[in-house]
């Protein structure tokens, strides 16, 4: 144990006078909350917003006084259409729908003929929808009411017409029209434990190799569990410092930055920041043991690093699988790490009670990783080809 | 006291069909006594430093035996690494640290007391002529002074055997001598040093006893002058090509 705590100091002070490594994860760590909450806020915000202002573009709205009469009594404002709004849909300037009423309006409404009003949109932009939604909902209920105007006229109830009264109730969380957008905080959560600590992994282990102290190492009377002990204990440190100055960097960005609209969407104070840090660290610690298995199999910093970005890129990949097959809460999206987080982390997020079960069983399944990995590295030590090729 | 006896060793070089196996050492034998300076002499891939590294537990022979102190390094590697100083070829220093955290790093890892470890440090430094250094951090250290770095750590735990691959390689005049100076002193004081080398007036100068090494076996083995003799040689130099160039004796050709 005496031998695994004299590694861990002497990496320690390695690692703390790397000072181009220690800059790049204190930017990373400090940068990573506000760019991330102002991201999310500025895509959530701009579809609540607008959505709520129920803002309807037309072309010429002085041709269909009705129809503008309509939508101001039914809460919209109506603004005019830009003199080139069909360019200005297509670049995604405008991504509201367009209504252009025809010329003679008012006189085909007038005289009960066939009336056709184009609505242009582009449905490609991600904030249309909403917003497309909303302006093509608004037509319906114009129709609704002229036809029921002229059936009231010829003396019928509008209720022959309604046969079927369509209620709609959306069942999303009130505000949910942003929050699939959420996964992305926690995401960059996981990310920084998947690569915060990369630069010291990298160099505990393949950078030993490099410079050929691995070898003069190995021959002091300690075993090698101690001497990967030590390393690990000064990774997972490392690691475990840049994940608690994220959170911190979240809990200040959440309040500097984040609108109403995204503050209303999701579950996001000192509480849940803390089951963050619980449910994260265990993940980070695995990371810690992973990065460094598989750095060991590099000569030099640079073959490492290819080794361990696969990794990171696998595991940065796979957590966003679940939230694209819309499959939720198996269990074996918690036997699996960084999928297993995420979802445990977008679940504490929306507000949703979390079980025991739902936070010790990924913790057992890095645990249980962490140590088949340091197992795996004590036994790499000893191997000939490792120890003495070197880059 | 370090005995090897018909030590071999090989590696397994390529993969697929092209898999083979290459020895490395084929049949070495020698004895080092205690208080005295040991060579391996021999050319280039003679199989010098992996007789080293078996004789450091960091390789496990194929067959034969090497023991120091009377410990087999398969049966018990802990206490033959507990009792032996290696210089590797590779210093392998962490440049980050100063040579004083080098040293204590290592001190530390066998388990020396820090007081004795700092008295010790203190001799080491004195006799290596490298107490400026101790502050500095390693990087920017020339190789003289990386080696003497190297040698102090290596020695920190007064190992009765001390191992040295080439250790004057790429060595000024000045560190060199600073070098025989502590290796003679070690001898004097009982230990037993062994070192690899090809450069004769290193042996000439400092060695007590020789071991030829060619083509991965011991050749010969005995004082400059009896290998002189045995040879028929007027130089060392002679005496060394011709016995590591002639046809090996023995089973294999």
């Amino acid at each position: 144990m005496n031998a695994a705590l004299a590694v861990f100091l002497k990496e320690l002070a390695d690692a703390l006078r790397d000072r181009r490594a220690l800059a790049i994860a204190l930017a990373m760590a400090l940068l990573s909350g506000p760019v991330v909450f102002a991201l999310v806020s500025n895509l959530v915000s701009g579809i609540e917003e607008q959505v709520a202002r129920r803002e309807v573009v037309m072309v010429a709205p002085e041709r269909a006084p009705t129809l503008l009469n309509f939508l101001q009594r039914a809460g919209a404002t109506v603004v005019a259409a830009p003199a080139d709004w069909s360019e200005q849909i297509r670049s995604g300037r405008l991504q509201n729908a367009v209504v252009v009423p025809p010329e003679d309006f008012e006189d085909r409404l007038a005289r009960g003929d066939a009336l056709e009003v184009e609505v242009s949109y582009d449905e490609s932009h991600d904030r249309a929808q909403p917003l497309v939604g909303a302006t093509l909902r608004m037509l319906q209920a114009f129709n609704r009411e002229l036809g029921m105007q002229r059936l009231l006229a010829r003396g019928v109830s509008p209720r022959v017409l309604a046969a079927l009264e369509v209620q709609e109730r959306n069942l999303a969380a009130a505000q949910a029209r942003g929050a699939r957008l959420l996964f992305i905080v926690p995401w960059a959560a996981l990310i920084v434990a998947i690569v915060g600590a990369l630069a010291v992994a990298i160099d505990v282990s393949a950078g030993e190799r490099e410079r050929g102290s691995l070898e003069p190492l190995l021959m002091n009377p300690v075993p090698a569990w101690a001497i990967v002990l030590g390393k690990w204990a000064v990774v997972m440190l490392y690691s475990t410092a840049i994940v608690l100055l994220t959170m911190a960097g979240f809990l200040v960005s959440i309040r500097l930055i984040t609108s109403e609209t995204l503050a209303a969407l999701m579950q996001l104070g000192a509480r849940e920041l803390l089951l963050f840090c619980a449910v994260l660290l265990p993940f980070a610690a695995l990371m810690a043991a992973v990065n460094m298995l598989a750095a060991t199999f590099g000569r030099t910093h640079k073959e490492a690093q290819t080794y361990v970005s696969y990794i990171a890129m696998a595991a940065q990949f796979s957590a966003v699988v679940p939230i694209f097959l819309t499959v939720r809460d198996s269990v074996w999206q918690l036997l699996v790490p960084s999928v297993a987080q995420l979802t445990v982390l977008m679940k504490a997020l929306r507000g949703e009670p979390l079980s025991a079960f739902e936070l010790l069983l990924p913790a057992a399944v890095c645990a249980a990783g962490l140590l088949g990995c340091l197992y795996a590295q004590a036994r790499l030590l000893a191997r000939e080809s490792i120890v003495f090729s070197r880059g | 006291m370090i005995e090897v006896v018909q030590l071999a060793k090989s590696f397994v070089s390529g993969s697929g069909r092209r898999r083979m196996r290459v020895p490395a050492v084929v049949d070495v034998s020698f004895r080092a006594r205690d208080g005295a300076i040991t060579a391996l002499l021999g050319p280039n891939g003679a199989g010098k430093t992996t007789t080293l590294r078996v004789l450091a537990t960091l390789m496990r022979p194929d067959a034969g035996q090497a023991r120091l102190g009377g410990v087999d390094v398969t049966q018990d590697p802990h206490a033959v690494r507990a009792s032996t100083g290696v210089l590797s070829d590779a210093r392998g220093l962490y440049v980050r640290l100063t040579a004083r955290e080098n040293i204590d790093y290592y001190a530390r890892l066998r388990g020396v007391p820090a007081a004795v470890a700092a008295r010790r440090l203190g001799e080491l430094a004195e006799l290596l002529d490298m107490g400026a250094l101790l502050g500095r951090r390693v990087d920017g250290f020339s190789t003289g002074e990386r080696m003497k770095v190297a040698l102090a750590r290596a020695l920190i735990h007064d190992p009765q055997h001390l191992i040295l691959d080439e250790p004057t390689n790429g060595l000024d005049v000045m560190s060199t001598r600073a070098l025989r100076r502590l290796l003679l002193q070690l001898r004097d004081a009982g230990k037993c040093l062994l070192f690899s080398t090809h450069i004769m007036q290193e042996v000439e100068a400092l060695c007590d006893e020789i071991v030829v090494v060619a083509h991965g076996r011991s050749v010969a083995h005995g004082t400059a002058e009896a290998l002189r003799a045995q040879s028929g040689c007027a130089t060392l130099e002679d005496a060394f090509v011709t016995l590591a160039l002639a046809p090996p004796s023995g089973a294999a050709g």
